[in-house]
């Protein structure tokens, strides 16, 4: 008797798209079934028979984010979106690209750097992420501050809704406002409308010279004045990041707070960029070419506690001082207002650091950490409550999708 | 609503919102029975509130007495969406127009929704910051109808859409209650409802204050008039610059019928013998800049452009884009009445539908002026008639609805940035299943306002809404008159 809800759900998807469920463990929780479809209506049968069931699905991709959201409380059936990796359609000369959600972030830049294309986002910890885990996630890199977010990025999606249905929004065109944009409320929402299985982009071109450099300061006001003074300078900047120490460090550069930038554009545009760096900084060193990526790692590290706090970009700089002060690794994206902070720094260094955040309508996202504080930490209320709690009603109402993962009844 | 009901409500939003504000004679609110657009129809009472507070009262007062609330700004709407076909209570909200912060540190703009796009950017210009969206009505269209509209403009090509540029959003809700979406530092954890409101065209709640992600201007611009044969080979044009890598931050094509209307009158410097011509800019640090204009010039020449002429100096530029911006406005004086479609392709698609655009046009026995976003596959089509003449109204609006068709079968959509609103709702089923419009449908019921926010909007069907295309529509409605 207590196996016949599985068996509906197993009954309903093909033999061969079932995995053992073992791998698929989150938050300490493995479920009873673990399918991994071959296509996109495939997915929508699995969520509609485990909605029929009344079991709870946790979609996932690379797994690099299992840590997002509140812990999962229940949890009945992995929803394994790698097998459904097709590239759709892609136009170079439309600069657009659709993709089913399964698919990594490395083989969508590999297929658009055919063409000397990419979608410009950088999210941790590197390009295995799947598309689907970067949007639900909504999760930005160095990048975000300069060439904007996912949601900035992206034309249209289709999801799987829990009844079975799969529902699209806006289109593969670069502009369009015909009908609500759903696609901007399922990116960042952790699967709370519908599992994304294929999503349309804006793609750029690919700058024709990318150069990176290190601008180690004396202190943290004069990493802060430095990094100030680039971005105000609007160079041709792609990423500018104030490292504290300890941070710096960890990434094999001077152990002091250190501006690092990266310029991306044509050549000479790129070249006087560095020139004018050079001026602001005094002194500045090139770094090692896998700079970028080891902070990226570092970010997406799932082995330590990571936080990410959002300020006003004038907080930067005390937001890493403070970090750094309880004994973590902290740096910022000046232009997004970005803090990240790796390390086990306790629980009371974090609500100072929430609170400092929250004092200038800012906030504090734990993207790693173990189940307790993330219990502590999770948003109070994901948006407006009721509007939220409405939408979920009407298209998930049983909480089939990842149940509580935006709070208890969410 | 019979007159005494009325007459029971006007007097409870004059208690309101003070008797000033509150207009309910016929000959004051006819200034409020249309937009942009072909459709009219007059609201019961308009009210013109000071304050959020205001707002949230008149909702809770039209609510009470079961009648529809539809907000306005400047009306430059270009989809029928502030026409307020079920009557009700027309929220105007002109003003509310103050700028309430400019926070040059951290880039943000807090304004209240009825500040004209214009003045806003007047008020960032002496930082050296800009708000990104610039529709061609900036003169005189509200920020808050931007949010409603996720609107557009010349330079959405490389800065993006209206969406891109706003951080949060409070807003009045069908039930009264007034909320914050979204979050002034970018990127909060949380259900992203700021995303969805903005562009649900006064559909889901009356944005009553907006904070905004400010931009800093570039260093240097440079935009070129290209001049072309043909508007095949400026089509090819926008396609070759791409294709080298670049995105301009515009491209804006002129037909030669537009030509025609608009360098007589504003003698933007555009040649009258011309198929069509490009303007581009392209913007960034002076070194960039340097280089992309010689790519951008390549690409115009190896299309076969007969002239590439650069304007660097503010003046010249500004002639330039002067002769874009006040095309639409030409057109009104050049033609009895035109009516103004907003349709979009993939790029790539252009040639072949500006074909089929010019064949359909001769077919239905129009001529059409095109002055549209070439860059984004944004076309503008304004097809010329003279309403006098028998059955025009009808046939012009068939011939809109079968260059939609010809935007959609290309893979495109049936709006780029004009919206939705009420004249292409029943468009909506060639772009969308019917289970994409079922989730369309879940998302507004969350918000409570079927029925009572800007009814019959955006989606199709509806209690109590005409139904049928927008050549129908406009026969049931009285006396369509105003066009442009």
């Amino acid at each position: 008797m207590t196996n016949q809800p599985t068996e509906s759900v197993r009954h309903a998807m093909p033999a061969n798209t079932e995995r053992g469920p073992e791998a698929y463990a989150i938050d300490g929780l493995t479920p009873r079934l673990a399918f991994a479809p071959d296509s996109r209506s495939e997915a929508a049968m699995l969520l509609r028979a485990a909605n029929a069931a009344g079991l709870v699905v946790a979609p996932q991709g690379g797994r690099t984010a299992t840590g997002f959201g509140r812990p999962l409380t229940e949890y009945d059936v992995a929803l394994d979106l790698r097998g459904i990796h097709r590239v759709v359609e892609y136009v170079p000369d439309d600069l657009t690209v659709t993709v089913e959600a399964g698919i990594t972030l490395a083989e969508v830049q590999r297929v658009l750097g055919e063409h000397g294309q990419y979608l410009p986002m950088d999210a941790p910890p590197d390009d295995h992420v799947t598309i689907g885990g970067l949007l639900a996630t909504a999760k930005t890199g160095a990048w975000r501050g300069h060439l904007g977010s996912p949601r900035d990025h992206l034309l249209g999606v289709e999801v799987a809704l829990p009844s079975g249905e799969l529902a699209r929004s806006g289109g593969r065109v670069v502009k369009n406002v015909t009908g609500y944009d759903l696609h901007r409320l399922h990116t960042g929402a952790l699967g709370a409308f519908g599992v994304i299985v294929e999503a349309a982009f804006k793609v750029s071109p690919r700058p024709a010279q990318t150069m990176t450099l290190a601008a180690p300061a004396a202190d943290q006001h004069e990493a802060m004045r430095v990094a100030r003074a680039t971005w105000d300078a609007s160079l041709a900047t792609r990423a500018l990041t104030l490292l504290g120490g300890a941070a710096a460090a960890h990434l094999g550069l001077p152990a002091r707070p250190t501006v690092i930038v990266e310029f991306a554009g044509q050549a000479a545009a790129v070249e006087r960029s560095a020139r004018e760096f050079e001026g602001l900084a005094g002194r500045t060193e090139t770094p090692t070419a896998d700079l970028w990526r080891k902070l990226r790692a570092t970010h997406g590290d799932t082995a330590t506690t990571v936080a990410r706090l959002g300020v006003p970009p004038s907080l930067v700089a005390d937001v890493v001082a403070s970090a750094e002060g309880a004994g973590g690794r902290a740096w910022g994206h000046l232009a997004a207002g970005a803090v990240i902070v790796h390390g086990d720094i306790g629980v009371d260094a974090l609500r100072r650091l929430r609170a400092m955040a929250e004092e200038r309508q800012g906030f504090l996202q734990l993207e790693h950490a173990p189940v307790d504080l993330r219990r502590e930490f999770a948003p109070a209320e994901p948006g407006d409550g009721d509007l939220v709690r409405a939408l979920r009603d009407r298209f998930d109402l049983k909480r089939t999708i990842n149940r509580g993962r935006w709070g208890s009844g969410l | 609503m019979t007159t005494t009901t009325l007459q029971a409500l006007v007097s409870d939003l004059r208690r309101a919102l003070g008797p000033r504000h509150v207009l309910d004679t016929p000959e004051d609110l006819i200034a409020f029975e249309y937009d942009a657009t072909i459709e009219r129809a007059l609201p019961d009472v308009a009210v013109f509130p000071a304050t959020t507070e205001e707002v949230a009262a008149a909702v809770l007062l039209a609510r009470r007495y079961g009648v529809p609330v539809v907000p306005r700004g400047s009306g430059t709407g270009l989809s029928g969406g502030a026409v307020p076909v079920n009557g009700g209570v027309m929220v105007v909200l002109t003003r509310m127009n103050r700028i309430v912060e400019i926070d040059t540190l951290d880039r943000v703009a807090v304004v209240q929704p009825g500040v004209i796009n214009l003045h806003l950017q007047e008020a960032l210009a002496p930082h050296g910051l800009t708000w990104a969206p610039d529709p061609s009505s900036q003169r005189v269209c509200t920020v808050g109808g931007n949010v409603a509209n996720n609107s557009g403009g010349p330079h959405t090509l490389a800065h993006g859409s209206t969406v891109n540029h706003v951080l949060a959003l409070e807003v009045v809700l069908p039930d009264g209650r007034i909320v914050n979406l979204g979050s002034r530092v970018p990127d909060a954890p949380g259900i992203d409802l700021r995303g969805l409101m903005v562009g649900s065209e006064g559909t889901l709640g009356i944005v009553t204050r907006a904070t905004l992600r400010l931009v800093r201007a570039s260093e240097s611009v440079r935009t070129f008039l290209a001049v072309f044969d043909s508007v095949e080979a400026a089509s090819e044009a926008v396609s070759g610059v791409i294709r080298r890598g670049i995105i301009p931050v515009a491209m804006e094509m002129l037909d030669q019928e537009i030509i025609r209307i608009v360098e007589p009158r504003i003698h933007a410097g555009y040649p009258l013998d011309a198929g069509a011509v490009l303007l581009i800019e392209v913007e960034g640090l002076a070194e960039g800049v340097a280089q992309d204009a010689a790519t951008v010039e390549a690409a115009c020449l190896e299309a076969g452009a007969r002239e590439v002429r650069s304007a660097e100096a503010k003046a010249e530029r500004d002639a330039l884009w002067e002769g874009r911006k006040a095309a639409i406005g030409a057109i009104g004086a050049a033609a009895p009445a035109f009516y103004l479609l907003d349709g979009v392709v993939p790029r790539t698609r252009l040639p072949a539908v500006m074909k089929q655009v010019m064949a359909l046009t001769a077919e239905y026995g129009f001529r059409c002026a095109n002055v549209f976003h070439a860059g984004d596959g944004n076309l503008h089509p304004n097809i010329m008639f003279d309403p006098a003449e028998p059955d025009a109204e009808r046939r012009v609006l068939a011939l809109g609805e079968a260059i939609m068709r010809v935007c959609v079968d290309a893979g495109g959509s049936v709006t780029g940035e004009h919206g939705v609103g009420l004249e292409k709702r029943s468009y909506m089923e060639w772009v969308f299943r019917p289970a994409d419009l079922d989730a369309m449908t879940m998302a507004r019921d969350a918000f409570g306002g079927a029925g009572f926010f800007n009814p019959c909007k955006v989606l199709p069907g509806g209690h109590g809404c005409a139904t049928g295309h927008a050549a129908e529509l406009a026969a049931v409605m009285s006396d369509p008159r105003v066009y442009v």
